[in-house]
């Protein structure tokens, strides 16, 4: 695939527009690498799929290889690993807190002590999850701008 | 948990053992043999058994983060091994009368109490860190809104 780049005038609005012969699975990729730069991310839930906005997403969870994003009252399946999640939205405020899990550092309404030296993050919606002590030092770096 | 962490933790359970287990031995001592009289050598015996008391503590070690069911039946298994090794130094020591079972429900005790009271600190040191961390999350939340 040949990738054109066009620089365009302020007053032209900007669009990625992608010339493929099939609807392919690396064509839908692609596309859903673009909206989550915008700002939305691809899911799928029993409704179908949809987009939903990253500001939405509480937390982001890998469970045997599946990847799921979870609103305050939705959740659904995402074609990305964590890793690439991880990358993608590091700069819209969220932090990997365990191996398998991303949270929206502003869906937290507080942290909490827990067992053995770990933390709690109880998010907006009340749920609770943990935040491995291996992440706590980047928790306290992110919090802090570093 | 990576093992360096753990062996650091493990060094702060250590001093803190020593201090609580030399309290400990103070109180107890006092209350049922308030004349006796030792050495100096005596005086590194709560080390020694603090240092005893560090071998059940690596059953909660694990390279894997552990889930809090997990690791609330390793600190079980854990508390029952300390007993274990404290009931045993109890037992063949010359100096501790293990045959009057006030004695020996006293120093059961006295590693209960010593086991919460160490978790305890634990505890308010997590929670301390937890308050910054609010304070933190407070103010990263108010300049990104």
């Amino acid at each position: 695939m040949n990738v054109h780049i066009e620089q365009i005038g302020k007053e032209s609005e900007e669009l990625v527009l992608i010339k493929c012969r099939e609807i392919t699975d690396e064509v839908r990729e692609i596309e859903s690498f673009v909206k989550s730069r915008q700002g939305s991310l691809t899911g799928v839930s029993e409704a179908g799929q949809c987009e939903i906005a990253v500001t939405d997403v509480c937390y982001i969870e890998s469970v045997e290889g599946k990847t799921f994003l979870y609103t305050s009252d939705s959740v659904y399946e995402t074609a990305y690993r964590i890793y690439e999640l991880e990358e993608m939205l590091k700069n819209k405020h969220f932090l990997r807190i365990s191996k398998p899990m991303l949270v929206n550092l502003m869906k937290i309404r507080s942290i909490q002590p827990a067992f053995n030296g770990r933390f709690t993050a109880q998010l907006g919606s009340g749920e609770k999850i943990i935040i491995s002590r291996n992440y706590v030092k980047a928790l306290k770096a992110a919090l802090k701008g570093e | 948990m990576d093992l360096k962490r753990f062996l650091i933790n493990k060094l702060i359970l250590f001093f803190m053992l020593s201090t609580l287990i030399t309290v400990a031995v103070c109180l107890i001592g006092s209350a049922f043999d308030p004349d006796a009289q030792f050495g100096y050598k005596t005086m590194l015996a709560p080390i020694g058994y603090a240092a005893l008391c560090m071998l059940p503590t690596f059953v909660t070690y694990s390279k894997k983060e552990l889930s809090p069911k997990a690791l609330l039946i390793r600190k079980a298994i854990m508390f029952a091994l300390l007993e274990g090794v404290m009931m045993f130094i109890a037992f063949t020591s010359k100096v501790i009368d293990t045959s009057r079972i006030e004695v020996v429900l006293v120093i059961a005790g006295s590693i209960l109490a010593i086991f919460v009271l160490v978790n305890l600190f634990v505890w308010l040191k997590d929670s301390a860190e937890a308050k910054k961390l609010n304070r933190d999350l407070e103010k990263f939340q108010e300049l990104h809104r």
